[in-house]
């Protein structure tokens, strides 16, 4: 008895210590291609300097995304990596709660809150040309609407989200992401690039990749790509955006569940909380701290670089988890469907960010 | 119909609460400067 005991007590202890252990090899594969990134940018910028060359700065963050795809579609991950690169979402999140400490809560409100009326616009608009564009290329009505809630929310995350809630296919579920990381690898390479072809400001960038780019992790990339600056103010875009994740998926679910195709929903203020990013509070409970002053200067400057750090593990992990073969294996329809969407998105919320640039003064 | 009984997905609450977590432990170690300044 007192053997069973131990065991069952001690079983989920050695357990956890076992998948710790499995993570150290990919965390490792991580850390190495993040940091030869930054040590790429930095050498460039070294060698330009000494020799007075004028080169532009190109940030580690391509470095390191470029690095990863290589790899990952070459030599491919050996199993023994995969758990540990697997984290780079859990390090994007903990960098995201960081980078709190470098938004002032009245700053978080004022770009969050600009952020919100143009998600909700966008939002409006996306979906119901979405729906028009699926319907035109005969996808599955629910395919259609992972795609939607998967282009104008939060990518991955939301499509994950929204399966179960509307009961649908795994494989709609698998084409849906595939698209959506197919088409956030693309926006990574294209976004800074029109940006400043367009001369955009780092606050108007910011916002527009924030709102534009799915994934949170390529909307996070694709802003520091352009600037620190801008980076910062995708991450504050973007999670605004994901904060209303809960709301547009119980909007679908119900929508579904109404047309007797998906489970009805018992209590909505339960199913909001469990689908609202709880990684929000977070950032927004740093921000609170460093508002009112809880953190001295010099610890601000450690906590934005413990969110660099966390962030240049998430961008390591963007370029190795693309598998340029597993997602041509995914069907050309949901892609071009997700295509078009996106260049529709994109270019609405250009002008909604050129819009609130004139007249919202960001 | 009956109410959702399908599994939340778990694994990315428990991310998202493992991640804040980690920040906010972060967080007070450095207030608390149990660590030394963390360098870029």
């Amino acid at each position: 008895m007192a053997t069973a005991v131990t065991t069952a007590t001690l079983a989920p202890s050695s357990g956890l210590a076992r998948r710790v252990v499995e993570l150290i090899p990919g965390l490792l594969l991580l850390a190495a291609v993040g940091y030869a990134g930054k040590f790429i940018e930095q050498s460039i910028a070294a060698y330009t300097k000494s020799h007075h060359i004028t080169f532009p700065n190109i940030e580690y963050v391509l470095w390191a995304i470029v690095i990863g795809l290589i790899i990952a579609n070459t030599t491919g991950i050996p199993r023994i990596f995969q758990p540990g690169v697997a984290t780079y979402e859990f390090w994007l999140k903990a960098g995201i709660v960081l980078l709190g400490s470098r938004f002032l809560l009245g700053d978080v409100l004022h770009l969050g809150g600009i952020s919100l009326l143009l998600v909700a616009f966008a939002i409006t608009l996306s979906f119901t040309f979405m729906h028009f564009i699926g319907r035109a290329f005969k996808l599955k009505p629910k395919l259609t609407s992972l795609l939607a809630i998967g282009s104008s929310i939060c990518g991955v995350s939301a499509i994950i989200a929204a399966k179960p809630a509307i009961d649908a296919d795994d494989e709609d579920a698998s084409y849906a992401i595939a698209a959506i990381l197919a088409l956030g690898a693309i926006s990574l390479f294209t976004f800074p690039l029109i940006g400043h072809s367009l001369h955009l400001s780092d606050k108007a960038y910011g916002l527009w990749a924030g709102l534009a780019v799915d994934n949170t992790a390529e909307a996070t990339a694709a802003g520091a790509l352009y600037s620190d600056a801008a980076g910062k103010v995708a991450v504050l875009a973007k999670t605004s955006r994901n904060a209303l994740i809960g709301f547009v998926v119980l909007g679908y679910a119900l929508y579904w569940s109404s047309r007797g195709e998906a489970r009805a929903i018992g209590n909505k203020a339960a199913f909001l909380w469990r689908k609202f990013p709880k990684f929000v509070l977070g950032f927004l409970l740093i921000s609170l701290l460093a508002t009112v002053g809880f953190f001295a200067k010099p610890q601000l400057a450690s906590l934005a670089n413990l969110s660099r750090w966390a962030f240049l593990l998430t961008f390591a992990g963007v370029g190795l988890r693309t598998s340029l073969r597993e997602l041509g294996k995914q069907g050309w329809r949901p892609f071009v469907v997700g295509a078009i969407g996106e260049v529709f998105i994109a270019l609405v919320t250009l002008g909604l960010v050129y819009g609130a640039d004139h007249f919202l003064h960001l | 119909m009956s109410e959702s009984t399908a599994a939340p997905p778990r694994r990315g609450l428990s991310l998202d609460v493992y991640a804040v977590t980690l920040a906010l432990a972060l967080a007070l170690l450095v207030r608390l400067n149990l660590i030394p300044p963390i360098k870029w």
